[in-house]
């Protein structure tokens, strides 16, 4: 199977995985305890005017007249008003999706800029003191706390230094840039530790195998030999774990949205489900849906075209 | 030519990256103090706890958006700043006719929408009309009104129904708020996307989940003010970067600091902690429809059983007073000598033993999940009541659930709260007494006919000695019946940088960016 047709394949598996993620958002968000017009309305939710915003929003009618509506909208591509906003769901999720896609792609940046050099400094000497240091230290990253790790560097450079604003999204790609490195380096310390220590381990391996030995023995010297024979190879589980992580990380970003103030679909999806604005929490789990599988794609096209020998199977 | 590859370059990068975005722009500056004289010019950021909702001002409940929109429309009366009365806004004053059924109200010459567009009698029918057809909105307090005339463009003549005591208040409601007539051509929902109104200040954007900006208003009819080119309102709602947000300069105000940092905020250098004279009361409800909270005894020993001493201490570290009635004390007709039941636990075994379970009984508060104050009150209550026999269960479910069984009244008792919404007692009397109001007697299903009927006479007396009476009767019996435990008023905490200046939250919760400046 050709690399098109592997990727139109995959593509064309968001289908069910999208309406699988539709059923079951839709009744588990509308068969849950709690009310949008209680949100709404707030301590003077009256009977009356729980009943007229019902009529307005719908909510009066059969749950599966409901979903067939919430259908028939999505494939027109409209998701439905946000009952909390009372403006369109699709635009409340797209204004927030930027910034969670920054965050990912920043931390995955940064989680492989920190963690190829370190994972070369580790593997360039089995057991020596670097590889020591090396295995144990980033794991402080991955047993903190993220929002604990995050507050600490708030202080550090933000109130510190003042070198990086506390919190916020920012404006403009330099202001993104700026606004976004402490949060994405805080996700990027917690991803670290997992993709050093694979990337050491496939290094290791890979160190062993003959065709180092014959390279060295051509007179390879050590920068070429790590670089273009080592790390190419000895990159490959790394992907694969650094896009199983990241797609783990597209449902879990709330805490360090939180923690940043950052506009993101996280944030956006928890204040949904506790205020019931359910056009809005199906429209996020489709993008996290989407997302997940998307992400995963990406990591088998990457695999593959790390290693020719790789060949796309049905 | 052989070349070196020095993993320690990478790692560099990673800095160099670092550096490279924290040279992305400047950074803020931090507070400092100065007084004396307004200084123009300077963008103020509020941090705040959530985002608005809506800026519909009559079909909207919840503050962060009522916040926003009272600095875009104003209404004929607003608010004084105790709280207790009204003072002329848009409106210059009024004549009440020999019946107390009109009301008719000299606008206020020169005031102008952001547009430029000078305000008239149209826009104000226009607008408490709207009001008044918000069905599940704020109509319920604009229903003593008949109608809305606009004889000359400068006067307007309201017609109750009957004479209606809070008027005034009702009428200084931000819901009544003055909107161009006919919402300047636009429909209601395209209006209310970029409102225009009177106020201080005018639309610039909402990018909803992150932050909300208005810009000055240059027609604005105060001369000199407002001070400041703009405020933005953003959306943090974590407490600890919402204070360091403060701290690093990057928000110059933070809405509600947790209570537990109020006392080290005091002693940091170039932050005012202002703690302001509220509205907000505090209950521990009662579901009447549930045995055994029909029966007064029982109601009476756990009001006396509970220390509100003690919870001020542990929940708010001391920042509030414990409560004498359900009406606080910067609410007009607040009785002071109201003897709200006190903690006394002699007094609460002599209620238990004189009501219908005198060995005690199991029961369950509702409280809701991530709400820690809550929680802390829920546990304080379970090793309170045990002297009475009382095993206390917590339920804890999500604020949305939690709300859903407690205007259902499925729970046997739970946590509530009250802020004042106008500066009368009405609106809270009637919501909180009246089982037939809505609300079931804040759906405790509390039913005394007296305080009911006095409840209502209230509204239609005019005679402030005469409405004095009432509510000291009503306050008097509504803490007797201890339909509710009164648990504490506590203030509106505000955190500032230090050079601002002129920040001012009324009990109501109001405040007027117009009188906000920064120094340099």
């Amino acid at each position: 199977m050709g690399r098109m047709t592997f990727v139109i394949r995959r593509l064309l598996m968001l289908v069910p995985v999208a309406v699988g993620v539709t059923i079951i958002v839709f009744f588990m968000i509308h068969l849950i305890p709690g009310d949008p017009a209680a949100t709404i309305l707030g301590i003077r939710a009256t009977p009356r005017a729980i009943a007229i915003l019902h009529q307005q929003w719908g909510l009066n009618r059969p749950l599966i007249s409901q979903y067939w509506l919430f259908m028939d909208r999505l494939l027109h591509g409209n998701l439905g008003q946000s009952l909390y906003y009372g403006t369109p769901a699709v635009g409340i999720i797209l204004g927030r999706l930027s910034a969670t896609i920054w965050l990912l792609v920043y931390a995955a940046l940064l989680a492989i800029l920190i963690s190829v050099p370190l994972a070369m400094i580790a593997a360039s000497r089995k057991d020596a003191v670097r590889d020591q240091v090396v295995r144990a230290v980033p794991l402080l990253g991955l047993g903190m706390p993220p929002f604990w790790l995050a507050i600490l560097l708030i202080y550090a450079f933000a109130i510190k230094f003042q070198l990086f604003p506390v919190s916020g999204f920012g404006s403009g790609f330099g202001g993104h840039l700026r606004s976004m490195f402490l949060p994405s380096l805080t996700v990027a310390l917690a991803l670290a530790p997992v993709v050093i220590r694979s990337l050491r381990a496939s290094m290791l391996n890979v160190l062993g195998a003959e065709y180092i030995t014959t390279a060295r023995s051509k007179g390879v010297p050590p920068g070429r030999l790590f670089v273009r024979h080592v790390l190419r190879n000895a990159v490959i589980p790394a992907v694969t774990v650094l896009g199983i992580n990241i797609g783990f990380l597209v449902g879990n970003t709330v805490i360090i949205e939180n923690v940043f103030a950052i506009p993101g679909i996280g944030q956006l999806m928890i204040n949904s489900i506790f205020a019931r604005d359910f056009p809005v929490v199906q429209g996020v789990t489709l993008v996290f849906g989407i997302m997940v599988v998307l992400v995963n794609l990406l990591a088998d096209v990457a695999y593959a075209a790390l290693d020719p020998r790789v060949r796309f199977e049905r | 030519m052989t070349q070196r590859t020095n993993p320690l370059k990478a790692l560099i990068a990673v800095g160099a990256l670092g550096v490279l975005a924290a040279c992305g722009s400047s950074g803020s500056t931090s507070a400092g103090s100065t007084s004396g004289k307004a200084v123009y010019g300077g963008d103020l950021v509020i941090a705040r706890t959530a985002d608005s909702q809506s800026m519909n001002a009559t079909t909207v409940f919840d503050n962060e958006s009522i916040w926003i929109f009272e600095q875009i429309f104003q209404p004929l009366y607003t608010v004084s700043n105790d709280g207790k009365g009204v003072i002329p806004w848009l409106a210059t004053g009024y004549t009440v006719s020999a019946d107390k059924k009109t009301y008719t109200f000299t606008l206020r010459p020169g005031v102008r929408f952001s547009t430029g567009q000078p305000m008239t009698s149209a826009d104000v029918k226009f607008s408490i009309d709207q009001n008044r057809k918000a069905t599940q909105g704020w109509a319920y307090l604009d229903t003593a009104i008949a109608s809305v005339d606009a004889p000359t463009a400068s006067t307007v003549v309201i017609h109750l129904k009957y004479p209606w005591a809070p008027l005034l208040a009702d009428i200084s409601l931000f819901a009544n708020g003055i909107v161009p007539n006919n919402y300047g051509g636009q429909t209601e929902s395209q209006f209310y996307q970029h409102p225009v109104g009177t106020g201080p200040f005018k639309w610039d954007y909402w990018h909803k989940g992150s932050a909300l900006k208005l810009v000055r208003n240059p027609y604005y009819w105060q001369k000199g003010k407002p001070y400041l080119n703009s405020v933005t309102w953003t959306d943090v709602p974590n407490d600890n970067t919402r204070e360091l947000q403060l701290k690093g300069g990057q928000a110059q105000i933070d809405e509600f600091p947790a209570w537990s940092t109020v006392g080290s905020l005091k002693t940091t250098p170039g932050v005012t902690m202002n703690l302001f004279n509220s509205t907000r009361t505090d209950y521990l409800a009662f579901n009447e429809q549930r045995k055994p909270f029909q029966d007064v005894h029982v109601r009476r020993a756990i009001s006396l059983a509970v220390n509100r001493a003690a919870l001020v201490k542990a929940v708010l570290f001391g920042n509030g007073t414990p409560a004498n009635s359900f009406m606080p004390p910067q609410v007009p007709y607040y009785q002071q000598a109201t003897s709200g039941l006190q903690y006394d636990m002699a007094a609460a075994k002599q209620e238990m033993a004189a009501s219908s379970v005198p060995h005690g009984f199991t029961t369950t508060i509702l409280v809701s999940s991530g709400f820690s104050d809550q929680l802390t009150i829920a546990t304080i209550l379970q090793s309170e009541f045990k002297p009475l026999g009382i095993k206390l269960n917590i339920q804890q479910l999500d604020p949305n659930t939690a709300n859903t069984d407690q205007q259902s009244l499925k729970y046997d008792m739970t946590l509530t709260y009250w802020t004042m919404d106008i500066p009368d007692p009405d609106e809270l009397v009637t919501f909180s007494v009246d089982p037939k109001s809505g609300a079931k007697s804040f759906f405790t299903d509390y039913n005394n006919p007296q305080v009911v009927k006095d409840a209502h006479l209230a509204e239609e007396t005019l005679s402030t000695s005469s409405r004095q009476s009432l509510y000291n009767y009503i306050q008097d019996h509504a803490a007797s019946d201890a339909f509710m435990a009164f648990l504490y008023y506590s203030p509106y905490a505000y955190a500032t940088t230090s050079n601002v200046h002129g920040f001012f939250v009324t009990p109501l919760g109001n405040y007027h960016m117009e009188n906000v400046w920064m120094s340099k």
